[in-house]
């Protein structure tokens, strides 16, 4: 008997414990969502961002949800499967970059998917030079591209890290035409990859990270591998809303040197050229309009709280949610912007 | 003392049960260490750094070490680092010896974990110092001394490099992507095929697929003939004892130090350690004839370096910020998750997380030997099971390891059967597999690097002129395809004198 009863009451907490979710969301969204991410690392922003979201969005709506980091090609394809809104996707600017720089298998956002509401900025996208470098700032480098000198730039290919050496480029060919071709690439993989052309001596700038990279700017100058920042490519703004004690011993106001208009790369002569690294959601085009109406008032709660911004800000992004009708408008802009100056390059 | 306070019951629990999961993950074909920690990332976001630390060095020492498993009993790798463990061990199983195959993989799978951990432990932020020595050229150089196992590996030389230039043929189908700073273009890719193979064939199911599944089409074709229960004696001939490791003791010493070595250089690879040992055991062995045919040296060599990487891989790590392969990629994870930043300063700055970690790392090793050596006499008894009863079994995980890989991708499963066929029907026109594997799993890295090193460098005599790392590197090449040459010589000769008489 006293058997009998405790398995009844084990099945009947299982099943209580498996409907819970369900249950527990009342919109169209229900069961399970998947989140894959534009990224095949656990251990980069993407993952990490897409985290920070996801918890908080299955503690507000009630339901499981589950990160994947599949990568880009993987995540497009899951996410062209899914009409009925269990998969979405989280990404950031690569997701038009990657389109405009014409790299295989990225599709143009705008046109194959639903842009989604944006969550966060990641302010850390840096490019250094070695510690020893006789480029102290960004404008060395610049007038050393104008006095003919070829500057190797560590990069990888088609989106993000490419961004800020065509800008670079740009910044060149505004102020000295033709001396543009001084500034060259050299494409690479990961950070790892980008630091050893560094530690080789085959490059003489590389992109690279706040995150990444802020302790080698700590190493003593003699150390093979201390780097120094010369630009963050991020608007003064943003670093301003970051914490005060910044990433690691650099401070807020430490990093406020390396950006516009202290470290300046001009856009057209006269305005800065700036990008935030900036997360978004991304949907299937024939997604239920009311899940995304669903997730965009479930992240208005979530934001207006407030509590997921120090979570945010304690790992070193900025908070920037705007819902999807916002978000689609604000990055369809900066997506024409970058074209202007990608298109002029290629 | 700061670190007693963090050494809670909890903590110990966390890595006990780390590495138990982690060798069920690595025990079953398809499931690697890397998918492990993946899998469980999420449950560190409730635990503090400590506590998740714990679970997940858990689980990549009980990752690694349970590939043996399969890769001994079934001749099924359970992870790519084990390959080298199915080319002595499955044939020990064969002889009957399958509880002593285990109990050597098992004993020298400690020695290289603890012997990792000794070196991470005394000279992390000098090792990174080393690391940083070599740029793609000598990377390139490091997997082309791997590569020059194929020679010593094949039964008949041509065949052999004929199926391991195979194997990085089909290795770099696909897209050269730019997150390997390559232009995203797609390569050996007819039209039809791009929306399936844009990223190439994936590893594991290539791996399984053709150590599994061949094997399983060929005892089809040869029909099921059950033996009596009793007559497959599982524990026949030599029983274990400790005594098997007299005079390996440089064996292990240079394979643990060949897997840490190789696991402190980003992008190598946790394959290419055990590659690398198992070839010098076979190039400084007395009998290399005999490797192979199921010889305690070679599952030794292949053993203690995949178990000599967790360590090594973790050099990098902790001492630059930068993972040391793919499993310690994921680990990453557990630090930004808790907003730690990892770099050149890390060990300095956080010397209680690091203490722990060390505390943690032994004892994994020490959990994960107790576990399985005290519980294989059980385990090794799946080669009991009748066939009819285990072969679908094993095609079951199979199947689900290749589904769940990447996240459910459906063509992995397909991959899995293209290269089970292909084994099937390769091996009745000669492939040579283990071969094949060893360029498949090679190749790729081979062309990045080179490919990185010419665009970088812009001259092909760099690979000579670059350093004394470098030169070091050819002159061990040179006497690894040397060694093969002279080998294959003897042997024909050996033979032709054996036809004359």
């Amino acid at each position: 008997m006293l058997k009998k009863l405790t398995k009844t009451l084990c099945v009947a907490t299982a099943c209580a414990v498996v409907a819970m979710p369900v249950l527990a969301a009342d919109g169209p969204l229900r069961g399970n969502l998947r989140v894959v991410i534009g990224s095949s690392s656990t251990g980069g922003d993407t993952y990490q961002n897409s985290s920070i979201i996801a918890e908080a969005l299955a503690e507000n709506i009630g339901i499981n949800i589950k990160v994947d980091a599949t990568g880009v090609t993987e995540a497009y394809k899951a996410l062209g499967r899914d009409k009925r809104g269990n998969t979405v996707m989280i990404f950031h600017d690569q997701a038009y970059l990657g389109n405009l720089y014409g790299v295989k298998g990225y599709a143009d956002p705008f046109e194959s998917y639903i842009i989604g509401p944006t969550v966060a900025i990641n302010p850390g996208n840096a490019y250094l030079v070695p510690k020893n470098s006789p480029y102290q700032t960004i404008e060395d480098i610049i007038q050393a591209c104008a006095n003919d000198t070829q500057i190797r730039v560590a990069i990888q290919p088609g989106g993000v890290s490419e961004i800020g050496y065509t800008a670079l480029k740009n910044a060149i060919k505004v102020r000295y035409p033709g001396k543009e071709g001084n500034l060259v690439a050299v494409n690479t993989g990961s950070q790892s990859d980008k630091n050893q052309l560094l530690f080789d001596g085959q490059a003489d700038l590389i992109n690279g990270s706040v995150q990444a990279n802020e302790q080698y700017t700590r190493l003593p100058e003699d150390d093979q591998k201390a780097m120094r920042f010369v630009w963050l490519t991020a608007r003064k703004e943003t670093i301003e809303q970051a914490h005060e004690e910044g990433m690691g011993a650099t401070t807020r106001d430490d990093l406020l040197q390396f950006v516009s208009p202290s470290a300046s790369v001009t856009f057209d002569g006269d305005k800065d050229f700036t990008f935030d690294k900036e997360f978004f959601f991304l949907y299937n085009k024939d997604m239920d309009p009311a899940i995304i109406e669903q997730i965009d008032a479930s992240l208005t709660e979530i934001f207006e709280a407030g509590e997921i911004q120090e979570t945010q800000k304690k790992s070193f992004f900025i908070p920037n949610f705007k819902p999807s009708a916002e978000a689609q408008t604000y990055l369809k802009d900066k997506r024409d912007q970058y074209e202007v100056i990608i298109e002029a390059l290629q | 003392m700061e670190i007693l306070s963090n050494l809670t019951p909890m903590f110990f629990a966390l890595t006990a049960f780390g590495v138990m999961v982690g060798i069920v993950f690595g025990a079953i074909p398809g499931m690697t260490a890397t998918m492990a920690l993946a899998v469980c990332l999420p449950m560190t976001y409730g635990l503090d750094l400590t506590n998740g630390l714990a679970l997940l060095l858990g689980l990549y020492v009980g990752g690694i070490s349970g590939g043996l498993v399969p890769a001994i009993l079934l001749n099924i790798p359970g992870t790519p680092s084990s390959i080298t463990t199915t080319f002595d061990g499955y044939p020990m199983t064969q002889k009957g010896q399958g509880e002593r195959a285990l109990k050597v993989g098992i004993s020298s799978s400690l020695f290289g974990g603890l012997f990792s951990a000794v070196i991470l432990f005394l000279f992390a932020p000098t090792l990174a110092d080393v690391a940083i020595k070599f740029s793609y050229i000598e990377k390139f150089l490091i997997i082309l001394f791997a590569l020059t196992v194929i020679a010593s590996l094949s039964q008949r030389l041509l065949v052999g490099l004929f199926s391991g230039a195979l194997g990085i043929w089909f290795a770099l189908i696909g897209t050269y992507d730019i997150t390997d700073g390559g232009n995203g273009e797609y390569r050996l890719l007819p039209d039809f095929l791009v929306n399936y193979l844009d990223s190439g064939f994936s590893l594991l199911p290539v791996l399984i697929g053709m150590f599994g599944l061949g094997t399983i089409l060929q005892e089809a074709e040869n029909g099921v003939r059950e033996e009596a229960v009793d007559s497959v004696k599982f524990q026949k001939g030599a029983k274990f004892s400790f005594s098997i490791f007299k005079g390996q003791f440089v064996n292990l010493f240079r394979s643990s130090s060949i897997g840490t070595f190789v696991g402190m250089l980003p992008g190598v690879g946790g394959s290419a350690a055990s590659v690398l040992s198992y070839t010098q055991a076979k190039n400084f062995s007395r009998e290399p004839d005999k490797l192979g045919t199921g010889e305690p040296e070679g599952v030794i060599a292949s053993e203690s370096a995949n178990n000599g990487l967790t360590g090594g891989a973790l050099i990098p790590l902790l001492s630059l910020g930068i993972p040391g392969d793919s499993t310690t990629a994921v680990l990453i994870g557990a630090f930004t998750l808790q907003g730690i930043q990892l770099g050149p300063l890390f060990i300095g700055e956080n010397t209680v997380t690091w203490d722990v970690m060390m505390v943690s790392l032994v004892f994994a090793n020490l959990v994960m030997f107790m576990v399985m050596f005290f519980a294989i006499r059980h385990i090794a008894k799946v080669v009991m099971v009748p066939k009819f009863l285990l072969y679908p079994g094993i095609l079951m995980m199979c199947v689900v390891g290749a589904y769940a890989i990447n996240y459910g991708v459906m063509f992995d499963v397909w991959t899995l059967l293209i290269f089970g066929v292909f084994a099937w029907l390769g091996q009745k026109v000669g492939l040579e597999i283990a071969p094949f594997i060893i360029g498949f799993i090679l190749g790729g890295q081979a062309e990045i690097y080179f490919v990185k090193s010419l665009e970088s460098f812009g001259t092909l005599t760099i690979f000579f002129t670059k350093s004394p790392i470098a030169l070091f590197l050819w002159g061990l090449i040179a006497v690894s395809v040397a060694y093969s040459v002279h080998h294959t010589i003897r042997a024909v000769k050996r033979k032709n004198g054996g036809n004359g008489a």
